[in-house]
């Protein structure tokens, strides 16, 4: 989490809604919890207050907007928990395929 | 649909309630070569899928919706162990 947007205006089902600036964490910064992100910043509607610097998981998509059922909400990116600790080792980038077999 | 591999786990301090109890991994997509995506997911494993396992992941949020409650934002699930996979000729990396 790196931040907070905060609207001066915004559609009715949205009010009150926070909205957080989060930077996506590659593998390879993961794996080596230095606190990088790596991807592309984007925004996430939040009613779980992280801190800045907090890891957290938000998921994209309309599944974001469910949190607001039964309202409607114009909402694709939602913060989903805030994470406590990972376990995540480097594993290689090239991943044999179980029992892989190329047919004939 | 796609593949993932399991390469880890996670635990929170805070999370939507409808997510209380459930078991969340991290994957990496793998394509048919087996190759890695750079960026992560955290999924929803009822399978007790582990690190290392590949697995099949399904997009569809309307069935987690469906489980979990109608206020649940969460879309990735583990739906398969994946035990082998055959390639069509021609297609990915041969082991062995």
């Amino acid at each position: 989490m790196r931040g907070h947007v905060v609207l001066n205006k915004t559609v009715p089902n949205l009010e009150g809604t926070r909205f957080l600036m989060v930077e996506p964490v590659t593998a390879a910064n993961l794996a080596a919890g230095n606190g990088e992100g790596g991807g592309k910043t984007l925004v996430v509607a939040d009613h779980l207050a992280p801190d800045r610097g907090q890891m957290v998981a938000f998921v994209e998509g309309r599944e974001g907007a469910n949190a607001y059922w039964p309202k409607d909400a114009p909402i694709d990116a939602y913060c989903a928990l805030i994470v406590k600790d990972v376990d995540f080792p480097q594993l290689p980038d090239e991943h044999t395929l179980p029992g892989t077999e190329v047919q004939e | 649909m796609y593949l993932a591999r399991i390469d880890g786990t996670l635990t929170s301090t805070t999370r939507h309630e409808t997510l209380e109890g459930c078991q969340l991994l991290i994957g990496r997509r793998v394509d048919a070569s087996g190759w890695a995506a750079d960026e992560p997911i955290v999924l929803l494993d009822r399978l007790g899928a582990r690190r290392g396992s590949t697995v099949v992941v399904s997009t569809d949020g309307a069935a987690v919706r469906r489980r979990l409650g109608n206020t649940s934002p969460a879309r990735l699930q583990v739906v398969g162990i994946v035990d082998r996979v055959t390639l069509a000729p021609g297609e990915g990396r041969v082991s062995k």
